[in-house]
């Protein structure tokens, strides 16, 4: 009985998540439009679309993996979403966190990734499999200040689970890690640009241009999978965000809040600066933010 | 006077001789000289052999009416160099026959004497 | 018991007769010398015979009715009974061999033939200096009378050479005789014994003269050019002779008049003869020609044994045996190699590929090259052993460098040579051949005769029979036997190589499954550590060795040289002292050598992975002999070490890592196992590479868990495991050649595994052991799988695949399988490894290292993608569109081993726990604890089981909630796509792989330039530049090799009496 209850409670989290994500993502567009004068999408537009994408009836495969890519990226995005904790001290909103801890999660965000890749690249548009092989690269350096800085972390709480990291957190804003522990919050902050992949970190999905990128032969229901994992994914590295730096939240607003003004960083900054080229973007992280990173070891170690 | 005795002279001019051979086998460009080179370092040996074995004031070990078995012991020198050195000639010239032939066939081979013309096998 | 005096009157009398008999046909006088040199044989045989079943006293024979000092008299005993057996049965062989040249050359050179081996005997047996001098020069006439007969190009001119030298030799040794005669009032050895004349100036000369005249027959370096001017020219017949019976005979000469010297004299052997054996061979790496070479190495191994005689002081009772091995293997495998070199007629040792004509030749070659340099179970693998174990007990640690450099500079050379005889192109014409001149090319033939042939097949028998038997006296040693059943298992392997490939399979898996069942069984329960890796290597063989049936027709050498490697594997398993161990290690060593070199173009890269297996293993020699010298022979001996143990223990782990492939030590992995067989690659990496994971996992256990004294070299080691991770993972990004991305991949995954070792707590072996068992199962996958998928479309090239998973979804899945648990992605199993290393850096306090390690794990993204892309995905090739699923054979293995990833994953605990439990015992602190599934450190927790129901669950509902909404997708063609608003219709343009990380390459900068390969290139240029230039000494002049014997002797003299 109490799983039951429990999964419903997962639904209903995932559920909320999703809807918060699609309003991100169209905030995200309306403020990209305001600031190049434009006055950008209705604020229903990502509903609209969504619908429109699973109720189109026409679509085509590339073959079996083609097929199973969404399907892997959106478990990843829904299996990190089953991982994190939500709420402090909630037990039905902490998800299934009791399986794994900050590692699982990490390394959970591959999945999606490895089977999108190999779905586009099946679809044998070159465009698919550049994008592919520069996101890869893009990601190996991101990746590395994050890394740095979860393992200052898991040196200061003496955790790496989530949960206990959060707990550590409350009773005040000056217990968030943003502060007690500022240089790794400031590299995962760096990284988490690269990790959004907007501007200057968007040349895996150059949006401007012609269509590149991993999605590009995806379409229809496809595309609509994609994007219900894209709103999800955006406000889960959010939460995962919130939750290692910000305190955490205690309710659901209070999580809104936090994951939205993450999210929002890394909007600004794309509107602010123009697109790198792969090894530009690849040398950035290996500079500041992995000086950062290392600061951030060096002074709990 | 003490040093120019039988004995310092000849062990004296055999170990020149032994010089004199190897300063010829190693300086001297034509086959045959060094052969003779070869000839005059077994002279030296044979020589240095025999004045080692030499005692003062006797005689050559051979047992006849001037030396009668008896008193052999005090008359004759130590009689093992002078054998050692007639298996050594004997030797030497087995040696140098053999060389003789390789000259011969080495001059057959190339119609030369020259030691730097056979120098084919080498590092 | 017939007296020795028959010898020489046999072989006098009989070459006497046959100078008067004008009109014998030749060819009887041939049968006549035959059977006298047999009856020559029989004598000493019987003699030796006595001797070894005991009872029999040394024996003299005197002559003339005197009594010594008055006559010359003989002695014969054990040792001098052996000696003339080994020379007159050589002689009996080398006759046999050159049988059809004697006879064709008269009379005259049967008789001094006879007159050569019975100057030979006397020198042994004498026991009177002068008589020595003279029977010295019998066969050095001889000899000279041999070569004056040859009818061959340059053979005359060193003949020459050949009487400068040892005419200058044989005056100076005249010139000590006599001086000692008239020091010691005798010409009887044991007189010269007693009469203590080092201790006047004078006497010490004539001994000096005497000693240095015996050495300067030995050819030592550098004073041996005119020995080597008569290797080379005359006819290989006769060289065998000179090097294995008239070597032998001198070095007995040696070692008998040794005792006239003092301690000095013994030392001065000591360096001259490991300065011969060093220089000769540091020069033979330059060498083309055969014969020339076999003169470098011949000279080398004298060099060495008389370096043994000089050690004899300190090596007491052992040296016999020590002196014995080596010099057998040397007579054996030098008089085999020289008569093959007759055979074959081959200059250039390139051209020594015409051996591959007759299979059997090849063999016998490979024999004789592992046995000089040592391998097992050759018997001078024993000799070389106990040396540097003796020499170590001595604490003669320069030696010891020395010999294994000198050891070192021969593999250099011989298994450059093997691997041209092995791989090169069998040449098709000949420069001189008078076909060549009419502008007809026709190949190189040549002609098998049965009296060639016999001789070199019965000294290649004799070197195993004589391994197996000097194993039996070597301390750690007793127990071997169980070492050798497999090779007898092996031997009739080799012997049914003539049946079809599927059946002899069968065979060895059939046979490979017992040598499993007789001692895995009984490890699971004593020792569990050892249980898992013999299950890696045993299981991990059959299943690969499955993959094998796909092969049709025969093929050749493959089973015999497998089974060589499980065996060895099987071996340092079960080792129980540092001797097995070493045994089972070389022996692994050369069959995988052999397995390796078996690919199409793995020549240059099956002899760069010898070269650093054999230098490694000759660290873990050296290290051994450390550790024996303090702890003796137990494998357990390298515990608990007090003297150097810093050292000791760098070393050793050094040597392990030219195994593992670590960084600096790596360049060979990525040609040996990328260049391999498709059944190969995954045997050399899945499985092999594992050998030098056990070596460091023994290592660090002797060194101990708790003791915080070797931190240092953990703390290096882990940051060269991390850099390593880095560098193999990177540089397998960029490659363009499937099997050498995944070659480089294990040089990445095994610096993980050396870094989880290295850390040294529960969880750092924890996750060293799920790294370990993971690239087993997964590179053995994704090995089998493009190893099949090579074989179906015929390229290696990544670039010239593309779309497979249409054709090869088997194989598709094995490759996905493979990468994602290769990657470390949840659900599989890769992951626990991951969990388990995050725990361990955090816990044991190396961030920065394990940071190096994670980025090495996502630059491993790029090219877990690569492949699976480049192969599968993208655009398929015109010339693919019907090639077929990979052959069953390969799906069968490949299966159940990802049955194994799957199990793995799900129940990690099955294999963890265990594990855990075990390693407890070195590594009290029980970091790791298991609740069900769930395993949890002080950090963080894991439930596998959970993780794959909740991933697998979600899995499919998504994938069932798509299928619901878009079951309806029409299939589409390959150029279907969107394409910059053309259509592409050619795959090659549109197929993205060639360079691929272009971008990324660019960013690394430095990271991928190949400074280490540079590295080793320059310092491979450096030793072949000395060699060519020292060797410029030898030029050919007989009057500049007369000056080197005189400055030879000028400088000895310098060094004893300055």
């Amino acid at each position: 009985m109490e799983i039951v209850i429990k999964l419903l409670y997962v639904l209903l989290g995932l559920f909320i998540i999703l809807n918060f994500g699609m309003f991100m993502s169209v905030s995200m567009r309306k403020i990209v439009a305001r600031i190049a004068g434009r006055n950008g999408v209705p604020f229903y537009q990502p509903w609209i679309d969504l619908t429109r994408l699973y109720a189109t009836r026409d679509s085509i495969s590339h073959g079996i993996m083609f097929y199973l890519g969404p399907v892997f990226r959106l478990s990843g995005g829904v299996g990190i979403f089953l991982f994190m904790p939500l709420i402090v001290g909630s037990q039905y909103f902490s998800n299934f966190s009791f399986a794994g801890d900050l590692i699982l999660i990490l390394y959970f965000q591959f999945f999606g990734m490895l089977g999108m890749a190999l779905g586009a690249s099946e679809s044998g548009s070159p465009h698919s499999a550049i994008g592919v092989s520069r996101g890869l690269s893009q990601f190996t350096t991101v990746e590395l200040p994050l890394t740095l800085a979860v393992i200052s972390i898991a040196i200061q709480y003496n955790t790496l689970s989530i949960s206990e990291i959060v707990n550590a957190q409350q009773g005040g804003i000056m217990n968030w890690t943003v502060f007690t522990n500022p240089f790794a919050t400031g590299a995962a902050m760096l990284s988490l640009l690269g990790a959004f992949s907007h501007s200057p970190f968007n040349l895996i999905k150059a949006p401007n241009e012609i269509p590149i990128g991993p999605p590009t032969e995806y379409h229809s229901t496809f595309l609509g999978v994609l994007r219900t994992n894209a709103a999800i994914l955006h406000v889960i590295e959010a939460v995962l965000f919130m939750n290692l730096f910000f305190g955490g939240a205690t309710n659901w607003v209070e999580l809104m809040i936090k994951s939205f003004l993450i999210y929002f960083t890394s909007v600004f900054v794309g509107v602010a600066f123009p697109r790198f080229k792969i090894e530009q973007s690849v040398q950035w992280f290996l500079k500041v933010p992995l000086l950062l990173g290392i600061i951030a070891v060096i002074i709990y170690s | 006077m003490k040093y120019f005795n039988i004995e310092t002279i000849a062990i004296g001019t055999g170990f020149l001789l032994i010089l004199l051979g190897i300063w010829a086998i190693l300086t001297q460009k034509n086959l045959i000289k060094i052969v003779i080179g070869f000839s005059i370092f077994d002279v030296g040996l044979h020589t240095v052999l025999v004045s080692i074995a030499y005692i003062k004031e006797r005689t050559a070990p051979i047992l006849d009416e001037a030396v009668s078995p008896a008193d052999a012991i005090k008359k004759i020198v130590d009689p093992v160099p002078q054998a050692l050195v007639l298996t050594a000639i004997v030797i030497g010239l087995g040696v140098t026959a053999l060389m003789l032939a390789y000259v011969l066939k080495m001059h057959k081979e190339k119609g030369t004497l020259e030691i730097r013309n056979f120098n084919d096998l080498k590092w | 018991m017939i007296s020795p005096l028959h010898i020489i009157s046999i072989a006098l009398g009989v070459a006497f007769a046959l100078g008067f008999t004008k009109k014998l046909k030749s060819d009887i006088a041939g049968g006549i010398m035959l059977a006298a040199v047999g009856m020559l044989t029989f004598i000493s045989a019987q003699w030796a015979l006595a001797f070894y079943s005991g009872g029999q006293e040394v024996t003299q024979i005197y002559t003339a009715g005197f009594k010594p000092p008055f006559s010359i008299n003989l002695q014969i005993g054990r040792a001098e009974a052996f000696i003339i057996l080994m020379i007159n049965f050589i002689g009996l062989l080398g006759g046999l061999y050159l049988f059809k040249t004697l006879v064709k050359q008269g009379r005259n050179a049967i008789a001094v033939y006879l007159i050569l081996l019975m100057g030979l005997n006397v020198i042994v047996l004498t026991q009177d200096v002068f008589n020595l001098f003279v029977f010295l020069e019998v066969q050095s006439i001889a000899t000279a009378g041999l070569i004056v007969l040859e009818k061959k190009n340059n053979s005359v001119s060193s003949g020459f050479k050949y009487m400068i030298a040892t005419g200058i030799i044989a005056g100076f040794l005249l010139l000590g005789i006599v001086f000692g005669y008239y020091f010691s009032g005798s010409l009887n050895m044991q007189d010269f014994f007693t009469a203590n004349m080092t201790a006047t100036k004078g006497g010490a000369v004539a001994v000096f003269l005497i000693l240095s005249a015996i050495l300067l027959e030995l050819k030592p370096f550098p004073a041996n050019g005119w020995a080597l001017d008569v290797y080379q020219s005359v006819k290989p017949g006769l060289s065998a002779m000179l090097s294995a019976a008239s070597a032998t005979a001198v070095l007995f000469v040696l070692a008998k008049i040794a005792p006239m010297g003092n301690a000095q004299s013994y030392h001065l052997f000591m360096i001259l003869g490991v300065v011969t054996f060093v220089g000769s061979n540091l020069l033979g790496i330059k060498q083309k020609n055969a014969q020339r070479l076999l003169g470098y190495s011949s000279v080398g191994q004298i060099g060495l044994i008389v370096a043994i005689i000089g050690m004899s002081p300190m090596l007491g009772e052992k040296t016999t045996f020590i002196a014995i091995t080596i010099l057998l293997s040397h007579y054996l495998a030098k008089a085999g190699l020289f008569w093959l070199a007759g055979i074959i007629k081959a200059e250039n040792i390139k051209d020594w590929s015409l051996l591959r004509k007759k299979p059997f030749l090849l063999v016998l070659f490979g024999t004789f090259v592992f046995t000089l340099i040592g391998f097992p179970p050759f018997p001078s693998f024993f000799g070389k052993w106990e040396l540097i174990m003796q020499l170590s007990a001595g604490g003669q640690n320069i030696w010891i460098i020395a010999i294994l450099a000198g050891s070192f500079f021969e593999g250099v050379y011989l298994f450059k040579w093997l691997g041209y005889a092995i791989k090169l192109d069998i040449p098709t014409h000949s420069e001189n051949s008078k076909e060549e001149k009419n502008g007809i090319l026709s190949s190189i033939d040549f002609k098998i005769e049965l009296h060639k042939i016999i001789p070199v097949a019965i000294v290649g028998i004799l070197t195993y029979l004589f391994g197996y038997y000097s194993s039996t006296f070597v301390e750690g040693g007793e127990n071997m036997f169980k070492f050798f059943i497999p090779l007898f298992f092996l031997a009739v392997i080799f012997f049914l190589d003539f049946l079809p490939n599927r059946v002899l399979t069968a065979i060895a898996i059939i046979g490979m499954s017992y040598y499993g069942y007789s001692f895995l069984p009984a490890l699971y329960e004593t020792d569990l550590m050892r249980f898992i890796f013999g299950a890696i290597f045993i299981v991990g063989g059959i299943l690969t060795l499955i993959a094998g049936f796909a092969y049709d027709g025969k093929r050749k050498g493959f089973h015999s040289a497998a089974l060589i490697m499980f065996a060895g594997l099987g071996g340092i398993i079960q080792a129980e002292t540092m001797l097995e161990f070493f045994f089972s290690w070389e022996l692994m060593t050369l069959g995988s050598y052999i397995l390796i070199i078996r690919g199409k173009r793995s020549m240059p890269h099956g002899y760069s992975y010898m070269l650093f297996s054999v230098g490694g293993a000759y660290l873990i020699l050296a290290g051994f002999g450390f550790a024996f010298a303090q702890n003796g022979i137990s494998l357990e001996a390298i515990k608990g070490l007090t003297v150097n143990a810093h050292l000791i223990y760098t070393i050793l782990a050094i040597g392990f890592m030219t195994k593992t492939a670590s960084l600096g030590l790596h360049i060979w992995l990525p040609g040996a196992h990328g260049e391999a067989e498709s059944d190969v690659s995954p045997m050399v990496s899945a499985i092999l590479l594992k050998a030098g994971v056990f070596g460091l996992v023994i290592l660090f256990l002797a060194m101990g868990a708790e003791a915080t004294t070797y931190e240092s070299i953990f703390y290096v080691l882990g940051w060269l495991g991390a850099i390593t991770a880095l560098v193999g993972n990177v540089a397998a990004s960029l490659q363009e050649d499937a099997k050498k991305l995944l070659a480089y991949s294990s040089i990445g995954q095994l610096g993980y595994i050396l870094f989880g070792f290295a850390i040294m707590t529960q969880l750092g072996w924890l996750s060293g052991f799920t790294y370990s068992i993971n690239h087993f199962l997964f590179k053995a996958v994704l090995f089998l799988t493009m190893g099949a998928v090579v074989l179906r479309v015929g390229t290696h090239k990544m670039y010239e695949m593309g779309g497979l998973i249409k054709k090869m979804p088997f194989a598709f899945i094995a490759v996905l399988i493979g990468i994602i648990t290769l990657a470390g992605i949840p659900p599989l199993s890769g992951f626990a490894g991951k969990w388990l290393f995050y725990n361990a850096i955090i816990a044991k306090g190396w961030y920065f290292q394990g940071t190096v390690v994670f980025l090495a794990g996502t630059i491993a993204f790029l090219y877990c993608y690569r492949i699976i892309h480049s192969v599968f995905l993208g655009q398929l090739k015109d010339n693919h569109r019907n090639v077929k699923e990979i052959s069953v054979w390969f799906i069968i293995p490949i299966y159940i081993l990802i049955i194994g990833i799957m199990v793995f994953s799900a129940k990690p605990d099955l294999i963890l726990q265990p594990i855990g439990d075990y390693i407890t015992t070195y590594f009290p602190s029980n970091a790791l604890k298991w609740t069900g599934t769930m395993a949890s450190t002080d950090l963080g927790y894991w439930d596998g089981n959970w993780i794959m129901m909740i991933i697998g669950i979600m899995f499919a509902l998504i994938f069932l909630w798509l299928y619901l909404l878009n079951r309806k997708a029409t299939k589409v063609k390959q150029f279907n796509i969107v394409y910059s608003t053309e259509r592409p219709f050619r795959p090659e343009t549109t197929h993205v792989s060639y360079n691929m990380f272009a971008g990324y390459n660019k960013a690394m900068g430095l990271l991928v330039a190949p400074f280490i390969t540079g590295f080793w290139n320059n310092v491979s240029e450096f030793v072949k530049g000395i060699a060519d230039y020292t060797r410029k000494i030898y030029n050919g002049n007989g009057q500049t090799y007369a000056l080197h014997i005189i400055m030879y002797m000028v400088v000895m003299y310098l060094m004893i009496f300055d």
